[in-house]
């Protein structure tokens, strides 16, 4: 395609917390800082910033683009800011990747941030103009509503329970012990989840992802310049991105088309013909439960509706045949919207250089898939690395 | 909607009322921690210094952000004093309304720091304001101050 190879070369992550100190380009500072040290680098060796944050109302920072500029690197350099809703974090390597694989640049710091803290009484309160403002809004929707629906008609297409759901909340959490930036790990029952809060059946607390406050951050690099800095380069051999219909609820809920779309691009570019056997390592997008599961089907790891069995195998486990959400996920490790995307690609990262610690995926991994899921819940981010 | 026709008045089409119902409550960071706290407790202003990039910047950050490098250790004190670089004089608030009393804005190249700081001017000032003229802050008195930006009460022209 004339495009150039592009390489993952340092990562940084701060502590996803429910409500940081640090200012949001604070935060973007400590994990940028984090990046280029890992990565032997310093700001002077960056050509150019991408920054990624989900919706400025959350930060309540019309601009968080700008705002967060300098914290992530961007005096006197070129910066570009996107946003594709929760799908931002998994977006942002790919936007980043566009600019070295052009041929543009030959360094990209990528920085992404969401202090979602700052909103009160609740980040969810910002998402209500998200709905049509005729149609949907006079009933007063949460976001809630999406995923109860949406979590409702995948269980009754494939005859599965809130018991079966909930074993990947179980799962995730328990990765989260080991993710030193962890907020939410812990050692819970399928019982804990449902007997937690409902929020909107069958939608309950233990089902999902909390609000959090945290910042990410990698660097990537041209081939030659990656050799140089590092032994241990990992790929992004694979892109892909698409919305389906740009409307919730003209779709069909139980299958997220989305993310098939991105995932059949990322795997075409990586040369991968059978993800259910290639792939080594997964991270699909987790803000809730069955999210993860739905989002393993749309990345074609495993046939439509089987994917709670391969979690309650323990097939998806940390030492399982295709570990998914090895991090602790957004259940487990935090949501702050657009860094939770690419700290699933700081996972893939570590775990493909064996740098993982107690994390570490056994097997020697080498190709591993990242994916994130935003916009009005239709757009689908993927990323597959490589070493 | 056809080209000619142009609803002159924006209610003149059915409509529902919207809301974006949050608000924000923003944490002053760490390094504004420690501005909004010396101003509190000592009536002062404080910057970081880059040595490396020779920059001192007050408001404060705990990086640089020319070479990145931390500057949470790296503390100055400044004086309260400075000159005025810009100034404007506001007639309106943010709503289009007239104001009782015009408010002076000023960009004010503290003593010291590398940036400038932008607050209030006493109105009193204003015939003798210009570019170039010293300016001395004016605390509120500390029982009164709360770690807020507010709590300079404002700039006047200094006396000696
Ligand atoms: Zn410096």
């Amino acid at each position: 395609m004339g495009l150039r190879k592009v390489a993952c070369v340092g990562a940084g992550i701060t502590k996803f917390v429910r409500r940081a100190k640090e200012t949001g380009r604070e935060l973007a500072w400590e994990a940028a800082k984090m990046a280029l040290d890992n990565a032997g680098m310093t700001l002077a060796d960056i050509d150019c910033v991408v920054i990624g944050s989900a919706p400025d109302a959350f930060d309540g920072v019309h601009m968080k683009g700008e705002y967060l500029a300098d914290g992530s690197g961007g005096f006197c350099k070129p910066v570009m800011r996107h946003f594709v809703g929760g799908g931002t974090g998994v977006f942002s390597p790919i936007h980043a990747w566009q600019h070295i694989a052009s041929g543009k640049f030959e360094t990209c710091l990528v920085v992404t941030e969401e202090k979602m803290s700052s909103c009160f009484p609740a980040p969810a309160g910002a998402f209500i103009t998200i709905f049509d403002h005729t149609t949907e809004q006079p009933l007063g929707p949460t976001l809630i509503w999406i995923f109860a629906l949406e979590m409702n008609r995948y269980m009754q297409r494939y005859g599965l329970t809130e018991a079966d759901i909930a074993k990947v909340s179980v799962q995730n959490k328990f990765n989260a012990i080991d993710h030193p930036a962890a907020q939410l790990p812990g050692k819970i029952t399928v019982k804990d989840v449902l007997n937690s809060e409902v929020l909107a059946w069958p939608v309950k607390r233990l089902d999902i992802s909390p609000a959090s406050d945290g910042a990410a951050a990698i660097v990537l690099t041209s081939e030659h310049k990656a050799r140089r800095i590092t032994d241990k380069p990992v790929w992004v051999s694979g892109v892909g991105w698409a919305l389906d219909t740009a409307y919730w609820a003209t779709r069909d809920l139980y299958y997220p088309q989305y993310v098939e779309k991105a995932a059949r691009m990322a795997y075409e570019m990586a040369g991968i013909r059978e993800p259910d056997k290639e792939i080594h390592i997964a991270e699909p997008y987790d803000p809730f439960d069955y999210k993860m599961l739905h989002h393993m089907e749309g990345l074609l790891l495993c046939k439509r509706g089987e994917a709670a069995k391969l979690v309650a195998d323990g097939v998806t486990a940390r030492t399982g045949r295709l570990p998914c959400c090895p991090s602790g996920g957004a259940l487990g490790v935090g949501n702050p919207i657009a860094a939770t995307g690419l700290m699933k690609i700081i996972e893939l990262f570590l775990q493909l250089r064996g740098e993982a610690g107690k994390r570490q995926v056994p097997g020697d991994p080498r190709i591993g898939v990242a994916q994130a899921w935003g916009d009005l819940m239709q757009v689908g981010t993927v990323v597959v690395m490589s070493r | 909607m056809s080209f000619l026709e142009k609803p002159q008045r924006n209610v003149d089409l059915t409509a529902y009322d919207g809301k974006i119902p949050v608000h924000y409550k923003y944490t002053l960071g760490l390094a504004g921690d420690k501005f909004f706290t010396a101003i509190k407790k000592d009536g002062k202003f404080v910057g970081t210094h880059c040595e490396e990039c020779d920059v001192i910047y007050s408001p404060p950050a705990i990086y640089c952000e020319r070479c990145f490098a931390s500057l949470e250790d790296s503390w100055v004190e400044l004086p309260s004093s400075g000159t005025v670089v810009a100034f404007t004089v506001v007639t309106e608030d943010d709503q289009g309304k007239e104001l009782h009393c015009p408010q002076v804005i000023a960009a004010i190249q503290l003593d010291g720091a590398d940036n400038v700081f932008i607050h209030r001017v006493c109105d009193c000032c204003i015939e003798d304001l210009g570019i170039g003229v010293r300016v001395q802050a004016t605390f509120k008195p500390k029982k009164e101050r709360k770690g807020t930006l507010d709590d300079i009460e404002y700039f006047e022209i200094a006396t000696e």
